[in-house]
Formats: structure tokens, sequence, C-alpha cells
């Protein structure tokens, strides 16, 4: 009777053998093992529409079972009478209930169209990558299953993947790939990609003698596995890319959809039979936080790897709650959803506001403590009880939420703050964690991954409260939460206030305030807790800016902007913010420049002395761009196509690149970004993608020059070398002058005109403190 | 009555003189109501403004379930209703075409229901590229009104409530 | 999502966009005091979207004169100074 402990890598359902599994165990081999998994799902509504469904249903013994059950329902904070429906076939299972909801359609039903890997993991406690303890039968059936370390883990054991890395030499949307890099069990292979057939044998020898767990690609959904498999069948030699005997790979198609006013899009998806296929660079978050995180996110949704890599944060937000409420014998609604509650429209003024979001005094300041609530809006879901069912719209009852007439019941815990406190406290001792963890740690990479993983799935949490298809979503706890937010964050605002610090910024979550004789942490502490005992929500010190410049807007420099800033911790690490450097359009010459800047000015301790090195740096890159110095690829631009070709009345410059795309017959859909050069004369892009190589004469030097320039004034002109200043000095030579001096209007220029007004430098003279060092 | 985006000013007039009369019940289909725009017209008639707030009351359907849904719950205690943009939810491809006109169906005879009631006033919005299935949602409707008025241009001033 | 009233900093654009036909009737050297006018309003746009008011013009005005008075304030102070620099 075998017995072993592993992990549990992939599981799926099976025409005759019901649930199949794939397990690694730890000595070393690799298990199928099958397991019958009848699946349940309920019919709500009439008794008299209930009783039509029973009798539809069953005369079909052995197939469907039948019984009636009272179910508990979050929304209406009671249980309701349900037909509970049994499917024997977990294969057939979806297929039947989407027959029965075609011919049904007056009845409400829950529990249907849920993954097997949940219905599995809410079963059994196992969830995909768990590490347990398996008992099976002779026949291969799996018998018992005990997790052993729970989702929650600190360190979990890490499991002994074999891998199977795929990447073709170059990105087949730019250029046509020539071979294929194999790497597996430390060796490296390189294939022609011309010679299929050679290719096919040995890829196959490979996965059959090292039998991977995990393939990794790269662009292996849209291109490579699509070729492989195609190249496959023509020359007749199968891959055996599934474990699974018997079966095809699953195909998923691409979409476009739109999420939070903005297109994305996704491509098509190849996944796996008893091994997992990840493609790196269709993988949500890989950058970010790479296989472990991607792991972690599997192992806290109980969504299966393959499908945890490729689905947004919200949708493992939503398994972890269909989880919880399954566990909890609470229903999943299938489609139902929770109608807004009628409310005064004098409300809505009030409850219609996302965060506080102040605009800073623009400028530099010294010494600025930044301090964050932790995880503000899951944290306040959580200590809080706000969920669905918990909101009552009594005005009169205890907990009201601040201005808006509704109030919270704090007698039993909410589904979302049951299902989001395991997590929220999972990140917030990994934090702890990372803290305390030295740099050289080989665990520190790991543990990063795994807590940046959750806190998208923390951040993501919130914004899926309100959204109108979640399951569990309820408007008015989304606006609980923000309503919530902001209180806590004007309470702290007073905390500092009366502590004697003046707050130079407010953000959502986080203050920067400032004191002139509070200038080491130690000193915050007493602020922190002070602000813990008027919130009730923990609130750590980001760190101390030894100085920090908050930026205007890109439209106009003296329009404060609430996210757009820079800064140099006490510890001499730079945190930026919405320039240049930052932004995911930005050109990496501009960006690296204004990156180095910063890096210079951050070196001296007063960054005034760093100006003439600054100037220098700056001649030196010009010069570099006028002699055709600079890597072509570091020159491009990659804007997102916002919307459809057709419809643009004048097109973008991405709109443009993508037309000359189109004319070489690459489509581009509107969510995904183009790169592109700008080029002098029309239409004065180039699309970095088309087949000819660029010709570096045709670069708009005096565009990327501007650019340039006009990132390097956001950085120093607070020490007095605004984008004009630096114009001046940096292009000397008045035959070298490739742009026109801009035009400057300065604010206070006009005052001239009006009688009674100081001249401005007598102005500056007496105006004492001052925004400058 | 069906018109172009550009009506919701003047339905935010007619809904301030309601408002200053009594409650009012107001269905959002479409995100558009316009708070600051019944703000400024009431503060034609009255400085106590939030007092004429506080008798419009407001809730808002961002899909076709719950447009359902929130007619299913409706007070049916005689007070006027004013359903805003009623098609746009029913026109989100996301959800079954069969699904969807099933959910029409009900939320018209519920709305019949409540007319027998109260006063309910519809305004269906006419887009600028109308497609096949506009039509073909809009016809139901249309054909449960006893009064139906097409504007084409945002001007025309109503002066009378539309009575079902 | 879910939301549906304007920002207040959408708010503010509004207030202007109504006032350019006035705005365009000023002198040139009036349109830049103007100017300044809404320049100073953005400083307090947090405020205004805090305290959500039906009509946020007048919350806007607040602002304006909240600045002016901010100004009259450190004018009288270079007054002072200058006052006794040359007492």
């Amino acid at each position: 009777m075998p017995e072993f402990t592993g992990w549990l890598l992939d599981l799926f359902e099976d025409p005759r053998e019901g649930l199949i599994l794939y397990f690694i165990d730890k000595c070393g081999s690799r298990w199928r093992l099958s397991q019958p998994f009848p699946i349940t799902f309920y019919a709500l509504g009439v008794d008299a529409d209930l009783k039509a469904l029973w009798r539809h249903l069953k005369d079909r013994p052995g197939e469907i079972s039948l019984a009636r059950t009272q179910q508990m329902d979050v929304f209406k904070r009671q249980k309701v009478t349900a037909l509970e429906i049994t499917v024997n076939n977990p294969y057939t299972a979806n297929k039947t209930f989407q027959q029965i909801a075609v011919q049904f359609p007056q009845l409400e039903y829950a529990d249907a169209d849920l993954q097997i890997s949940l219905r599995f993991a809410a079963k059994t406690g196992a969830f995909p990558l768990s590490y347990c303890r398996v008992w099976a039968d002779e026949a291969n059936q799996l018998k018992q299953i005990t997790v052993l370390e729970d989702a929650w883990t600190l360190k979990p054991v890490p499991i002994p993947f074999r891998t199977l890395t795929l990447a073709p030499n170059v990105a087949p949307h730019h250029a046509r790939p020539r071979y294929l890099k194999v790497e597996v069990a430390g060796e490296t292979y390189h294939f022609d990609l011309g010679a299929w057939r050679s290719l096919l044998v040995n890829l196959r020898a490979l996965i059959q003698r090292y039998d991977p767990d995990l393939i990794l690609t790269d662009w292996g959904d849209t291109w490579l596995l699509p070729r492989l498999i195609q190249q496959s069948e023509k020359y007749h030699i199968p891959l055996g890319l599934n474990r699974e005997i018997g079966r095809g790979v699953s195909w998923r198609e691409e979409r476009t959809y739109f999420s939070y006013g903005q297109i994305v899009y996704r491509g098509q998806q190849i996944h796996l039979f008893g091994r997992c296929h990840i493609d790196r660079q269709n993988a949500v978050l890989w950058k970010d936080y790479q296989l472990d995180g991607t792991i972690e996110v599997s192992r806290v949704t109980s969504l299966p790897l393959q499908t945890s890599a490729r689905v947004s944060p919200g949708t493992g937000i939503s398994s972890i709650e269909m989880l919880t409420a399954l566990r909890t014998g609470v229903l999943v609604p299938w489609q139902k959803q929770q109608a807004e509650m009628l409310k005064p429209a004098l409300d809505l003024f009030t409850a219609d506001q996302g965060g506080l979001v102040y605009q800073p005094k623009i400028g530099v300041h010294k010494n600025v403590a930044e301090i964050d609530f932790v995880s503000l809006y899951p944290a306040i879901m959580v200590y809080f009880n706000i969920s669905p069912e918990t909101i009552l719209p009594d005005p009169k009852a205890d907990n009201i939420v601040p201005a808006l007439g509704l109030a919270i019941d704090t007698s039993l815990e909410g589904l979302i703050p049951r299902a989001l406190r395991p997590l929220l406290e999972k990140r917030i001792e990994m934090k702890k964690h990372l803290a305390s963890t030295p740099a050289w740690d080989p665990f520190r990479k790991n543990f990063k991954h795994r807590a940046s993983a959750l806190k998208w799935l923390l951040v993501t949490c919130f914004g899926y409260l309100g959204y109108k298809n979640a399951r569990f979503g309820r408007i008015e706890a989304h606006q609980a939460v923000t309503a919530y937010g902001r209180e806590a964050l004007m309470r702290a605002k007073e905390a500092a206030e009366d502590m004697g610090y003046r707050v130079i910024q407010m953000y959502v979550d986080g203050l920067w305030v400032q004191h002139p004789d509070k200038t080491q942490p130690a000193e915050i502490e007493p602020l922190l807790l002070e602000i813990q005992e008027r919130t009730g929500l923990p609130i750590s010190l980001d760190g101390i800016y030894r100085w920090v410049v908050f930026v205007g807007s890109r439209q106009n420099k003296n329009r404060p902007v609430a996210n757009r800033y820079f800064g140099v911790f006490q510890d001499g690490s730079i945190k930026v913010r919405g320039i240049d450097a930052r932004r995911r359009d930005s050109t990496p010459f501009v960006a690296n420049a204004q990156m180095h800047l910063l890096e210079l000015l951050a070196r001296k301790n007063d960054p005034q002395e760093a100006l003439p090195e600054a100037v220098h740096y700056l001649r030196e890159q010009l010069r570099t761009l006028r002699n055709g110095q600079v890597n072509l690829a570091d020159l491009l631009v990659r804007q997102r196509l916002g919307r459809k070709l057709e419809a643009y009345r004048t097109p973008s410059p991405a709109a443009r690149a993508v037309l000359q795309l189109k004319a070489v017959g690459k489509e581009m859909q509107p969510g995904q970004r183009v790169p592109f050069l700008y080029t002098m004369g029309k239409p004065g892009v180039f699309a970095w993608d088309r087949p000819q190589n660029p010709n570096p004469h045709m670069i708009d030097v005096e565009r990327y020059q501007r650019l340039l320039l006009r990132a390097a004034g956001i950085v120093l002109e607070s020490w007095g070398l605004d984008e004009e200043k630096l114009t001046e000095k940096v292009l000397t030579n008045a035959s070298q002058l490739y742009l026109p001096v801009p035009p400057k209007q300065h604010p206070l220029q006009h005052s001239s005109n009006i009688p009674g007004i100081i001249a401005p430098p007598v102005q500056c003279a007496l105006e004492g403190k001052s925004q400058q060092i | 009555m069906v018109s172009p985006r550009g009506v919701v000013q003047s339905l935010m007039t007619m809904l301030s003189a309601l408002a200053l009369r009594g409650k009012v019940i107001v269905v959002d289909g479409g995100n558009c109501f316009d708070g600051y725009a019944l703000a400024r017209a009431l503060r034609r008639h009255t400085h106590n403004i939030n007092t004429a707030l506080r008798q419009v009351l407001l809730t808002r359907a961002f899909t076709c379930y719950q447009m359902m849904a929130m007619l299913a719950e409706l007070p049916t205690d005689g007070t006027p209703v004013i359903i805003l943009d009623m098609l746009s939810t029913f026109l989100d491809e996301n959800v079954s075409f069969t699904k969807r006109q099933r959910l029409l169906e009900n939320s018209l005879s519920l709305i019949r229901h409540i007319s027998e009631g109260a006063p309910v006033a519809i305004w269906a919005r006419a887009r600028s590229t109308p497609t096949g299935e506009d039509e073909l949602f809009l016809v139901p409707l249309l054909e449960t009104a006893h009064d139906i008025w097409q504007l084409q241009t945002p001007e025309i001033p109503i002066h009378q409530l539309p009575l079902f | 999502m879910g939301r549906t009233l304007p920002s207040a900093t959408q708010l503010m654009l509004n207030e202007e966009a109504s006032l350019a036909r006035f705005r365009r009737a000023l002198r040139r050297e009036d349109q830049l005091a103007f100017d300044d006018l809404f320049t100073a309003a953005q400083k307090h746009i947090s405020a205004a979207a805090y305290a959500a008011h039906a009509l946020p013009f007048e919350t806007f005005l607040m602002a304006m004169l909240l600045e002016e008075h901010k100004e009259v304030i450190r004018l009288r102070n270079v007054v002072r100074a200058l006052e006794e620099m040359h007492a």
C-alpha cells in the first residue's frame, strides 16, 4: 500500500477516473493517483421551480443524486432552502450544470463552475504545491491526504522541481528566432530552429530522460509551444509534453478586455497535464516575484500553478474568498449580484471618494520622515470587520462608519475578514522577517519574492470588494473602507500636528512629516505609537529623507501633484516616483541619465556640491547623443496603444508606429506597448519591430535632447538649474544650439505691472524661511 | 424617453423639481447621475439644498443582474421612480444574450408592477452608433411604456413628468 | 470603479472652464492674476474633496481667500520688517 511524503504538483478531471493527481515524492519519484470526486452545486428559488428541476433530474441514479438542504446565503444573512445536486463525474459536471442553467433560467445557482483545485482544497485541506503525507491503495487510488505545512508557513520546505527551460534566442515578434536554447539538469543545449526533425527528436529524448515537472519557456504560450506542437504533428514525432498520456495540451485563446478603465491584453495560453508550463513572458508579475512568488500565490489561493502564473491578482483574491466560503459552508453565488442600497443622494458626495490625497508643497524639504500605515485597506477590512454581510443600513446602531449612514455588525467575523486575515498577518510577519534578514542571506530573495506576491494580492483585495462582477462584492463595503481610510489618515495628521510636526504631504495611506528637533528614527517612535493609539491601525516608519523634492505636474510646474517626487534617505538610498526614471514609457537613455543625476546628488551631503559634476555629465551625454554613440535600443520609447487604430482622429506616436507594423503584417492590440524611435520628418516614428534596421541618422536628436534636458531640469531645478538654465549652460556654443530657449513666463514676473508689490529679489531676501535649502 | 446623453442636465432639473416636493427614487443604470448638476438646479430654488438632496434616494446598478435585483427590492409606497439610462447594463456583452433578454423581461414586468402604485419615468439613452442589439432591447421597453418621448437634441425642456 | 461623481480636481477644472469667457474678456495682466487665484485654490483641492460640498465652488473660493490672507500676513511682516529697518 503506497504511502509517501511529497508535494501536490497538478490535479485535473478525467472522464473515467474522476480526479487525477500528480505528486512529487520527497524521495525523487513521481506519482499519479486518482480519486472519485463528485461535484456538488446548488439551485435556489421558489419551491415550485425547485420541484420542477427535481423532477427533471431525479431519474439519473448513479449519475446525479439530489437532496433538499438549507444553505447559508451570506448576503441574506440567513440559511435558505436549496436543491443540492451532486454529479458523480467531475469531468462532465460543468457541462451538466450549464445544461441545467439553460433549461431552468428562472432559478439561481451557487457553488457552480468552480476550479477543481478549490473544491479539493476545501474538502481535504490540500492546496496545489502543498507538502503532504499521502496514502493510496494498490490501484493507485488516493485514500487519505494530510497537509504537513499550511499555506501560511514562513519557511516552507523547498520543492525539488525538475525543470526544463526552453528559450528562443530572440523575441519572435521582433525578429525570427534562429535557435532554441534548452536547459535541463545543469546542461545547456542549442537546437537549430530550422532543423525541426532533429530538434523534435532531441527534445523528445530530453523530456523522456529527465521527466521534468516544470517547463519554463519564453514565449511558450504565444509562439514556441504552438510551433513545436504544429511541427510535431507534421513530422509525426510526438513530444510527450504532457505527462498524462492520451491527452492533448490545453489551449486557451487570447483575450482583450476592459479593466479598471484600461484595456488589458492577455496572450493565448498552453497548459499541460501532469507537468506545469509557465511562459515567463506571459506570466503576470514575473519580473516582480518570479517562480517563488508564483508558487506562493498558488499555495495561498489554491489555484493550480499554471493558472496562478497567468491570472491577475484579482482572480487570486476571488479564489481565496471562494475557498473560505466553501470551507465555512457559505454559498458562492454563480451570477447573482448584490444591488446597492437605496441611499440619500446627499450621502453620495461624502461616500463617493477614494483615499485622501494632499497637494504637497512643491520644492525641496529636509529631514522628512515618511510614515505609512501597514496594508491600510486590508487592515481596515480585517480589523474593522468589513464584509458584504456585515454592512447594516441602520445609522443608529453602534460602529457607525464615519460620515456615511452605515453601521458595521461586529458580532460575527465576516467572510472577507476571515479570508484575508491569514494573508494580512503573513505579509506583516514576512515584512518583519525581511527587515531582519541580512542582504547576504540566501533566503532573502525568496522572501522578497513571496512578500511581493502577497503584497499584490492584498493590494487587489480592496478594489475587488467594490468590483461589479465580484462574487462577494458590495459597493457599501468598498465605501466603508475608504471612509475609514480617510478618517485614519486625518487622525494621523492631527496626531502629527499636535506633536509639533509639519505635514509636508499625505497620500491615501502615508504621511510625510517634518520636525526641526526630530531627525532620527528613535525620535519618531512616539508619533507612531500615538497614531496607532488614535486609529487602531498599525503604522511604520518607511525612512527619513535627508531631503525630498516634490515636483509639479507634467503640464504645469506650479500645479502640485501627489505622486511625483524623489529623495534620498538617510542611509543613502534613493526613492523616485512618477518622473522619467520610474515611468514605463520613458526612454532608457533619459531615464538612466536622470537616475545617474540623482545618484550624483545623493553622494554629497550638500547636493549643491554635486552640480558641477552633474553639468559635466549632461554635456557628455548630449555629446554621445549627437555623435550617434547612443545604443538605439536605449532610445526606445514604449507607449501603450490606448484604443483601436480606427478610433484615433489624429494618430498618437504609438498609433503611427502600430500602423507601420500593420503594413508588414504585424498586428498589435490595444493595451499592448509599442516600442519605437523618434525620427526626423514624417511620420516622426520608427517602429522597433519592423523587419529593417533603423537608420541611426534618422534619429530626431533635437527631440531626445529636449527630453533629456527636461528630465534633468526636474531633478536639478531645486538647486537653481532648471531646464532653461541647463539648456544655456550645457549647450554653450551658439552654433550647437538645436533648440530655441523655451519661452517662460515666470509666475511672479507680471507683478511688476501691479503697483505696490516689491520686486522679487527683495522679496526673496526678506522671505526668511523659504523652500530652498 | 429616448434621447442622447446630453439630456442628463435637464433630467437633473426635473429631478430637482420633484425633490422639492417630496421623496423620489432614482435608479441609475448608466453611472450618469450628476449630483452637482442636481445641486445647482436646487440652488436656483432654495438655500436648503441638503434637505432636498436627502429626499432623493439613489441606487446605482452596474450590471444587469444588479438592475433586476434593485427593481425587485424597490419600496412600493407610491414614491415616484426615475430610471436613468435603463438599457446600458443590458448591452454588456460579457453576459450572454439570452440571459440579458430574460433579465430585461423580468425587469420590465417588475416595472409594470411598480407603476401600478407610483409614477415611473424611464430614460433610455440613444447611442450615436447604435448596434443591432440596441434596437432589440429598446423595442420591449417601448412596448411597455404608456408615453414615449423621443428627443434628438437635449435643449428641449421637460415640463411635465411623463407617467406610466 | 463604482465612481459616479467627478473628482475634486475635475470639478476645479470645470469651474475654470465655466469662467473661460470671463477670463478671455480680461486684460492680459489681469488674466495672469486670475490664473494665480486658481493656482492658489489648487493647493487645497484635498480639503475641498474632504469637505464634499454639493456646491464645491464655495470651498474653492475659501481656498483662494485663504491663500490671499496668507499673502496679506506675509506682506504685513515684510512691511513691519522694512519699517524697523528704516526706523
